[in-house]
């Protein structure tokens, strides 16, 4: 009785799944393969011919091979980003997690408002002009590290706290200092929730629009993100190389998704379900 | 040396004062998180404060009062801006509750193809925004999309998603819906997981029916994840930028605008005070109405 | 030669003092334990001599050298954690090495000195394993290894032996004990076991509140205890205390007696004691037996039988318990009564302070 219902369930979630989450994928790809002009009646049908690798040169050298361009610097401004952020959160989350001092007060206050307050865009540009800043992926490092360091700090602190105090004394007794007691015993040791945090930082970052919008304007310092939105006016009259265009954005969030998808899950459901 | 190491020194005891020992745990560890975040982060945002008062140019900034604030609650495309974000922060959100909660109740459930499911539900969370934004685009044109098409083979004639001013805010909302409730559901997901089964014991014991074990058990012991899920998808939803602009550009006219579009034209067109006013009135917003939201949901209640 | 001294050591909390001026000297060798009820400041003590807590006043000499400002690696002690504290990411070749390594030791000695301190600890065929891998005792021999090949001058061990399971906690005090008569380093230990204390110790440190209560070898806190919380803390079952009235004084003898107990006189420097006050006497349950003559007469309330002693627990009339531990297998049934006796030399007095009035 069970049994069959679930299989009922399921056959109909799976249906429904289909329509609403994997026709729209599907529709990526079948456009992807499909020449210009098929592509142009923008329906749901099976390509005539083959045209994916087509697509995929024509989209990768258009404007000068911008695309190159862009996967470059969004790799850049992804690894260097994370780095950072990973290194400079642990190191917070570490002295927070370990020390009482009156200052935990207003520093975990300025890390919630760093979650809920939306950055104030203009004057952020004017400061990184004025640090000539402005339009480098060094500016934007920097303000992907600013952004997204409040949630890396959680994460690191919330597990540093179940890191026994006791080894860090070892290891000042046989003679760590604090760079040993962090880099050799506490880094080591966050390796779960630094992969957490590798993989959850790295899709946001190279996901993001919003943040290149705003401070790496200018065509060499394009973002994948800033890319496909420009090529969408481009390419208005090819549907089949905007899609192609999608479709190569999408394989890196799929490879982390296949690869990592239980430390996603449990680094975005972080701290939800205590309580 | 761990503890309270300043006050300790100052209180010197006995002939010996307790001095500058090495800590574990030095605190110039802050030092580079704290300058970037200071620099990069807290000085434009308290700066923000104040070149909204002015009238700016980048290179210098004429005081003007709350004159930009007034402009913003007296044109009437900004007024729109500024409901249309409450709006779609609050359909977003209430919908990613409901749904996320149902998907992880199906989810959970002892279903075929579970695994299967909970990864297609989650994926979209994983694609660019923009991505999404293009494909659904043209998936709603109101003739020749996808969505339209299938509609009229059902023979119902499908509105203009993105084209009927009424229609676009919502439209672009349940893009959003859709691109997000996976994370909902998973969120939902490991709460439900987080209950322990001794209460549906008991309440299967006290003869409780489905429903009654939903109400009485599921959805108050969820209540940690319901309290997450509504906090990020509405702080989300009041900040929303990205979606609106790969799919409406705010538009038809100032129909889908919100607060978030309204900072980017005002920036494209040059008025940095202005665009600066509606930083500061997004914070505001976000400060009056996520605070006191965020104190309800977590406050404990009485019996507990 | 590394002695340790302590003068008046204080740490404080904020306001709160929770070591309240500790004096004591540690002869090189020696194998000291701190004992005292969690919370008496014992391990806090141990973790000032250690370095891992700052020192709010006083003096720590080590080897004549004051200590209060030095760095934990420079005060050459060792350390082994309650928890043990390997490094779980290390194999224990590495976690015993890591010292050295820090030390920045040449690889041949470095590697020279950890197997010769397996091979101390019968370890040589765990060194490629990492601390999950092993059971509750190897860990703890791991933590000592790393201690050892540290060659300190003095080990610290905070309560060693609580994680380990009753059985392994025996043998494993036999071989710390060993390891002290191997190396002759002077070792501190901390617990809260009065019975590891006893065995172990040469010189006990009795803690209670921040203050030492006593200190001396574990025969003399057993046979001549300095106070009321010492006599209660040393000694198991604890030693019964009766309040007993004063009936008259002499030179080196005070007559007590109680509506449970006839006169009595005991053995007691009488000075400042006078008649008709309230003091307290402190018989150890070893020290009772059965007698006929028994001045302590009562009911049986529980009985324990051991096979080799028994433990009877004596309603008195006045509604006091007495525990009485009795040699060999006694036929007691529970509510008959039963008198018991004592040698007066075996009793102590307290005066009002709770002081031991010894002879």
């Amino acid at each position: 009785m069970k049994n069959r219902a679930s299989v009922i369930g399921g056959l109909a979630a799976i249906l429904f799944s289909f329509f609403v989450f994997v026709i729209p994928f599907l529709f990526i790809i079948l456009m992807s393969f499909k020449d210009r002009q098929q592509a142009s009646l923008r329906d749901f049908s099976w390509p005539n011919g083959f045209h994916l690798w087509d697509n995929l040169v024509a989209v990768v050298s258009t404007r000068n091979w911008m695309m190159v361009t862009a996967f470059v610097n969004s790799t850049i401004m992804t690894v260097t980003s994370v780095t950072l952020l990973i290194v400079f959160a642990a190191m917070v989350g570490f002295v927070l997690a370990r020390r009482n001092s009156r200052w935990n007060g207003p520093i975990e206050f300025l890390i919630l408002a760093g979650l809920m307050i939306p950055p104030a865009v203009v004057p952020t540009i004017w400061l990184l002009q004025g640090l000539k800043l402005f339009g480098t992926l060094h500016g934007m490092i920097l303000i992907q590290v600013a952004y997204n360091l409040p949630f890396s700090i959680i994460l690191y602190r919330a597990f540093i706290v179940t890191i026994p105090r006791e080894l860090d004394e070892a290891a000042v007794i046989d003679g760590a200092r604090p760079l040993d007691v962090f880099f050799r015993i506490i880094l080591p040791l966050l390796w779960p929730v630094t992969v957490t945090n590798i993989v959850v930082q790295s899709v946001g970052i190279f996901n993001d629009f919003t943040n290149p919008l705003y401070y790496l304007p200018g065509n060499q310092n394009a973002t994948v993100q800033l890319t496909l939105y420009n090529f969408q006016s481009q390419f208005n009259t090819s549907y089949n190389l905007l899609f192609t265009n999608i479709l190569l954005i999408t394989i890196p969030p799929l490879i982390v998704f296949l690869f990592f998808n239980r430390q996603i899950v449990a680094g975005m459901t972080a701290g939800a379900v205590k309580g | 040396m761990s503890v309270a190491t300043a006050t300790e020194a100052t209180i010197g005891h006995g002939p010996v004062r307790a001095g500058k020992r090495e800590t574990a745990y030095p605190g110039w560890f802050l030092l580079p998180a704290a300058v970037i975040y200071a620099v990069l982060f807290l000085l434009p945002t308290i700066s923000s404060l104040y070149f909204s008062l002015t009238r700016w140019t980048l290179f210098d900034a004429t005081f003007i009062g709350f004159e930009n604030f007034a402009q913003f609650f007296r044109e009437p495309f900004l007024v729109k801006g500024l409901v249309n974000t409450v709006i779609y922060a609050v359909v977003t959100s209430s919908m990613k509750v409901v749904l996320g909660m149902a998907l992880a109740l199906l989810l959970t459930s002892r279903i075929v193809a579970r695994g299967y499911l909970r990864s297609v539900v989650f994926f979209p969370v994983l694609v660019s925004t923009i991505g999404v934004g293009i494909t659904f685009t043209v998936l709603m044109h109101p003739t020749n999309g996808m969505i339209n098409e299938g509609l009229a083979l059902l023979g119902v004639k499908g509105p203009g998603w993105l084209t009927n001013p009424n229609l676009a805010l919502f439209s672009v909302a349940l893009v959003d819906v859709w691109k997000g409730v996976g994370l909902a559901t998973v969120i939902y997901i490991a709460g439900l997981v987080a209950i322990p089964k001794d209460y549906y014991e008991a309440a299967r014991i006290d003869g409780a029916t489905p429903w009654q074990n939903f109400w009485f058990v599921t959805l108050p012991l969820s209540r940690p994840a319901t309290a997450t899920v509504i906090t990020l998808s509405f702080i989300g939803g009041l900040r929303t930028f990205d979606l609106i602009w790969a799919m409406t550009k705010g538009g038809p006219g100032f129909a889908s605008d919100t607060i978030a579009s309204v900072i980017y034209k005002q920036y494209q067109a040059g008025f940095f005070g202005l665009s600066t006013a509606g930083n500061v009135v997004l914070f505001i917003l976000i400060a009056i109405l996520v605070v006191p939201l965020t104190m309800l949901l977590n406050r404990k209640r009485g019996h507990e | 030669m590394a002695g340790l001294e302590l003068r008046q050591l204080r740490k404080s909390y904020g306001n709160v003092e929770v070591i309240k001026g500790v004096d004591l000297t540690i002869e090189h060798g020696e194998f000291v334990v701190f004992v005292g009820p969690s919370g008496c400041g014992k391990s806090t003590l141990l973790r000032m001599i250690a370095g891992l807590e700052d020192i709010t006043g006083g003096e720590l000499r080590i080897g004549g050298k004051v200590m209060n400002q030095v760095e934990p690696r420079d005060r050459s002690i060792a350390m082994v954690f309650q928890s043990y504290a390997l490094y779980p990411h290390m194999t224990v070749y590495d976690n015993v090495g890591f010292g050295l390594k820090l030390a920045k030791t040449p690889t041949d000695v470095r590697d020279q000195k950890i197997r010769e301190a397996a091979r101390i600890l019968q370890m040589e065929h765990l060194l490629d394993r990492k601390p999950g891998q092993l059971s509750g005792g190897q860990r703890q021999r791991v933590a000592i290894g790393r201690a050892i090949v540290r060659q300190p001058e003095v080990f610290l061990f905070d309560e060693p032996l609580s994680n380990l399971d009753a059985a392994l906690r025996v043998d494993t005090r036999m071989e710390i004990a060993k390891l002290h008569q191997n190396l002759g380093a002077s070792m501190i230990y901390v617990t809260h076991d009065q019975v590891e204390a006893m065995v172990l110790a040469d010189k006990i440190v009795v803690l209670d509140g921040g203050v030492v209560q006593q200190v001396g070898s574990p025969i003399e806190l057993y046979q001549r205890p300095a106070n009321l919380f010492v006599a209660g803390f040393i000694g198991s079952p604890k030693m019964n205390l009766l309040p007993v009235a004063v009936e008259a004084v002499s030179n080196g003898k005070v007559t007590v007696s109680s509506k449970d107990l006839a006169a009595t006189d005991v053995a007691a420097n009488a000075s400042g004691i006078s008649p008709g006050t309230t003091v307290t006497l402190g018989i150890r349950p070893h020290a009772l037996q059965i007698s006929s003559s028994g001045t302590l007469v009562g009911r049986v309330a529980i009985v324990e039988r051991l096979g080799n002693e028994t433990n009877v627990n004596v309603e008195l009339p006045t509604g006091g318990q007495l525990m009485a531990v009795l040699d060999g297998d006694q036929p007691l049934q529970i509510g008959n009564g039963i008198a018991l006796g004592f040698d007066p030399a075996d009793a102590v007095i307290f005066d009002g302070q709770g002081l031991a009035r010894h002879l």
